[in-house]
């Protein structure tokens, strides 16, 4: 236990530490009998994948039953009949129907979505991946890598931009753990897997 | 008065060094705020309805929670828990928020709700210890069982199912809430601010959100995030530290909390990025732009040794000189008697052949002791005698020297018939002394002469310096530019011969792969050279292997012939003697001034650097930084980030997907600007300035921020939570139980169900 302020010491640390604790004090607005579910902390990787996986077969499902008459056009029904439940939902990605259903699914998403609410055989029209920012389709200014000013030059055995001579002499005399160092800080090191 | 250390010189180029800041920045200490108080009353007070809601605006950053009652969030903290088992103690410990800084080891094992870089709720458990200590801290007491207050909590845009799913669990069946409802930060912030039909821009910890907004009704279709936000700032400051400074930021040393805290202190956004890092590093005016921060360092200690132990130490030296010196005197002495003892024997021996009755009781001697013949004792004899009188007259010196005489080399003349074997092999002897006398004297001869020549020159030089001051001078000029060309030739043969594909190297693989061939010259022999080529007879074959030994350094240099390094001193301290043009400045030390020097300038500052002093080693100055770090939110490109800039992104929304909208223009009338990114110096008119240039000419663009970037958002959702209609947003816990995990009633402040 390393005391960080220099005002305290042991004793008075002990004491804050006792103060501080939160584990100790009983909870009584805890619900005792409630356990939570093993492995629910789960990283947006894997939330985002098993999203859109969870798609795909409702899509199939509706798709391939005939629970819902295909809309045609813009989709009126609401979102009480899109069955969120993926147990229910086709498991079976292999089929050859899949196709049909892509370019469904495409020709649906291209089209501007003029619904809020996503509804029918159409994707959500809103989802985290689809609400993130497309590139940019602007061309991107240079900039040194050494000093942050507007570069024009390149170096062609590292690919590291260099704003003047003075610095080609440093970039010339770094070794390689240092350039990729560099070049991370843009995104443009080599990674080996 | 400033005072410089070094003159100013009217014609030097040479820029005035600083003397040191006056303001040195430090590094923050962990964001350590005491223990949040709990405070009952309003628990109590609203006992009576059970009406009023608790506010929690769930952030990446902070946490800030209050009753709906209140004009701001009592609580503030970041999602932080750090829970383990103390081993002194051996009890279960955990803090919760900011209340882990009062610990290094509840701070190292600290974990966030969020992963870092994102905003969707990742680690449950530190959720659930935060909820805790936030009704703790509001003075829920459970006695009805649970937490009996409706509870209004922030999202992330677009939030995934699953959060939603997995909150609503924890706060309805965990805590037994009665009513949950959610919405979206930025539109509780932009509602609060008054608005009605605008571009939300929220720019925050991990990420940054635009939302066209029309009537009170957000086209969530249309809105993007971009993935940068302060927590990302960062992560990229420290990068950038990392490689400026190889070695000084180290996570042990630095702690992000420290380098955030820089973040805020030290930076902001630049109105012309192009222009201002163009200028940033110039000379004039550089101490007001660039900022140095002192990190905690150790005085490196250096033993005084006092007069006294100085002198003690020579005292020890030189008695352990002056012992080895006696003991060695002392065996040499024992030698000299040995040798002395010998040659008295020898003599003796040499008595006794002489006076032997026989010859071959004198050759019995004479074997004894294994001597050819007496003249070979003989000659014994006076060797012994001649190294004994030369040792004694350099040990003892109690002999007097023996003249010099110049050898005689009688036999020499004698012609060889006349001699006997004896005599010839003496004649031999006297010709090898002879030939090495002369050497030495030749030798001799030869130093006197070169010193005379070299006087001679410098003589002559003199003169012609006299005489002709001018052309002179200019040959010493044009000199030392032949000497600063080779230097420059060599330093780049070097470096080409370390480049595989320049033409040094080439060659050099050339005379590699011809010494290593079976036919070095060529395919034809030459006539008359059957096998072998004759490779090595010449001295200047063998300066081949010099040539292509690649890894040449400079010590080969210094023994080579021409040491370019000397000779440039030596014409350059010449041309300072009597050239009266040639100063200080323009010799080749001051070409690498440091003061011109681009890199010293970033790096370093304008202030002098001393490499051994460990305060300024662990120094760091912020220049270009300061502009650097927040404009990757305009242009992503700089952190590697592949996504459009915020202005890019805005122009995008406005120009191509709601072209036609009738509100458009509306909308570009009311930019509001939200969040903890906000805050940066310059955001705003950035904004509009960029805006302007991208936007048609009749669309009035207005920006605007709320009152106050962090705390809105909880203020919207508090004021939110007050109005009627919002009620019937809540979802109540009977209605989740009924309706699955998963349901959502949406609103216009809120996400909308996927």
């Amino acid at each position: 236990m390393a005391p960080i302020t220099s005002a305290s010491n042991e004793e008075t640390h002990a004491a804050l530490l006792n103060q501080l604790d939160m584990q100790s004090i009983p909870k009584p607005f805890r619900n005792p009998n409630w356990k939570p579910p093993q492995r629910r902390n789960k990283n947006l990787k894997q939330i985002l994948s098993e999203a859109s996986r969870a798609q795909q077969s409702i899509i199939n499902t509706q798709q391939n039953s005939g629970a819902t008459t295909p809309a045609v056009g813009d989709g009126t029904t609401g979102p009480a009949s899109l069955n969120p439940n993926p147990a229910q939902g086709s498991q079976d990605l292999s089929r050859l129907v899949l196709d049909k259903n892509n370019t469904n699914l495409q020709a649906t998403q291209l089209a501007p979505p003029t619904a809020v609410t996503g509804g029918g055989l159409g994707a959500p029209s809103v989802t985290y991946t689809s609400i993130q920012a497309p590139p940019s389709l602007k061309p991107k200014q240079k900039y040194c890598d050494i000093t942050g000013l507007p570069s024009k030059y390149t170096d062609p055995k590292t690919g590291l931009q260099y704003y003047n001579a003075e610095i080609y002499q440093i970039v010339r005399g770094l070794g390689t753990a240092q350039v990729q160092e560099f070049l991370a800080i843009r995104g443009a090191n080599t990674v080996l897997k | 008065m400033p005072h410089f250390t070094i003159p100013i010189l009217a014609d030097s180029g040479r820029n005035t060094p600083k003397e040191p800041p006056t303001d040195t920045f430090h590094l923050s200490d962990p964001p350590y705020q005491g223990q949040l108080p709990t405070d009952l009353s309003t628990y109590r007070r609203s006992a009576s309805t059970g009406d009023t809601a608790i506010i929690i605006d769930n952030g990446s950053f902070s946490i800030r929670a209050g009753w709906q009652t209140e004009a701001t969030p009592r609580l503030q903290f970041p999602p932080l828990m750090a829970r383990y088992t103390d081993r002194k103690l051996n009890r279960k410990l955990m803090f919760i928020g900011s209340e882990i800084y009062f610990d290094g080891t509840a701070r190292g094992q600290a974990k966030s709700i969020y992963e870092p870089g994102s905003n969707i709720v990742n680690n449950w458990d530190v959720q659930e210890g935060v909820l805790d200590y936030v009704w703790l801290k509001l003075g829920i007491d459970g006695q009805q069982g649970g937490v009996d207050r409706p509870v209004v909590m922030t999202e992330p845009l677009a939030n995934t199912t699953y959060t939603r799913k997995v909150m609503s669990e924890i706060l309805y069946e965990l805590y037994n809430v009665p009513a949950v409802a959610y919405g979206v930060d930025s539109l509780f912030s932009y509602n609060y601010n008054g608005g009605t039909t605008g571009l939300v821009i929220s720019s925050a910890h991990t990420s940054t959100h635009l939302i066209p907004v029309v009537d009170k009704q957000p086209l969530l279709s249309h809105a993007t995030r971009l993935d940068w936000g302060r927590a990302q700032c960062v992560e990229f400051l420290t990068r950038l530290l990392k490689v400026k400074y190889p070695g000084l930021i180290t996570s042990s040393k630095v702690t992000d909390t420290q380098i955030e805290d820089l973040v805020r202190n030290h930076c902001y956004v630049s109105q012309d990025y192009r222009e201002e890092t163009l200028r940033m590093l110039e000379w004039a005016g550089l101490e007001d732009r660039d900022q140095l921060v002192q990190l905690p360092f150790q005085e490196k200690e250096i033993i005084q040794k006092t007069e006294e132990e100085l002198k003690m130490a020579e005292e020890r030296r030189r008695e352990g000189g002056r012992r080895l010196q006696e003991q060695a005197a002392k065996m040499r002495l024992d030698k000299l008697i040995k040798k002395e003892q010998e040659t008295e024997y020898l003599k003796d021996v040499l008595i006794r052949v002489q006076e032997a009755p026989t010859k071959k009781a004198a050759r019995e001697l004479l074997d004894e002791e294994e001597f050819k013949d007496e003249a070979a004792l003989d000659r014994k004899i006076k060797e012994m005698e001649k190294t004994i009188r030369k040792q004694r007259n350099k040990d003892v010196g109690d002999l007097e020297e023996e003249s010099k005489e110049v050898p005689a080399y009688p036999l020499l003349s004698t012609p060889d018939d006349e001699l006997d074997e004896d005599g010839i092999r003496a004649k031999k002897a006297q010709r090898l002394l002879k030939a090495n006398h002369d050497a030495r004297a030749r030798a001799k001869a030869e130093k006197e002469a070169e010193k005379e020549r070299q006087a001679e020159v410098q003589r002559q030089d003199d003169a012609y310096r006299e005489r002709d001051f001018e052309s002179w001078v200019n040959d010493r000029r044009a000199e030392r530019q032949t000497v600063v060309q080779r230097i420059r030739d060599r330093d780049r043969l070097k470096a080409d011969l370390g480049n595989r594909k320049s033409q040094a190297s080439q060659m050099r693989m050339k005379h590699i792969a011809n010494l290593a061939s079976d036919n070095p010259n060529g395919k034809k022999r030459r006539r008359g050279n059957a096998d072998d080529d004759g490779f090595g007879a010449d001295d200047a074959d063998w300066g081949i292997y010099r040539e292509i030994q690649a890894g040449r350094n400079d010590d080969d240099e210094e023994d080579e012939e021409e040491d370019l390094g000397a000779q440039l001193k030596g014409l350059e301290t010449l041309l300072l003697r009597f050239d009266p043009q040639f100063t200080e400045q323009s010799t080749q030390e001051a070409q690498r001034d440091w003061t011109k020097s681009l890199y010293h300038a970033f790096a370093r500052g304008p202030y002098a650097f001393d490499q051994e002093s460990a305060k300024e080693s662990a120094q760091f100055h912020l220049n270009v930084e300061r502009i650097r770090v927040p404009e990757v939110i305009f242009q992503p490109s700089i952190a590697g980030v592949d996504q459009a800039g915020l202005v890019e992104l805005v122009e995008s929304i406005m120009m191509e997907r709601l072209s036609g909208h009738a509100q458009r223009d509306a909308m570009l009338k009311d930019v509001f600007v939200t969040g903890g990114y906000a805050m940066f110096q310059g955001f705003e008119e950035r904004l509009v300035t960029e805006l302007r240039a991208v936007l048609p000419l009749e669309a009035a663009v207005k920006v605007r921020r709320a009152r106050i970037p962090v705390l809105d958002a909880w203020r919207g959702a508090a004021g939110w939570a007050g109005t009627e209609e919002s009620r019937g947003k809540f979802v109540s816990r009977g209605e989740w139980m009924e309706k699955g995990g998963e349901y959502l009633r949406e609103h216009n402040l809120g996400n909308v169900f996927t």
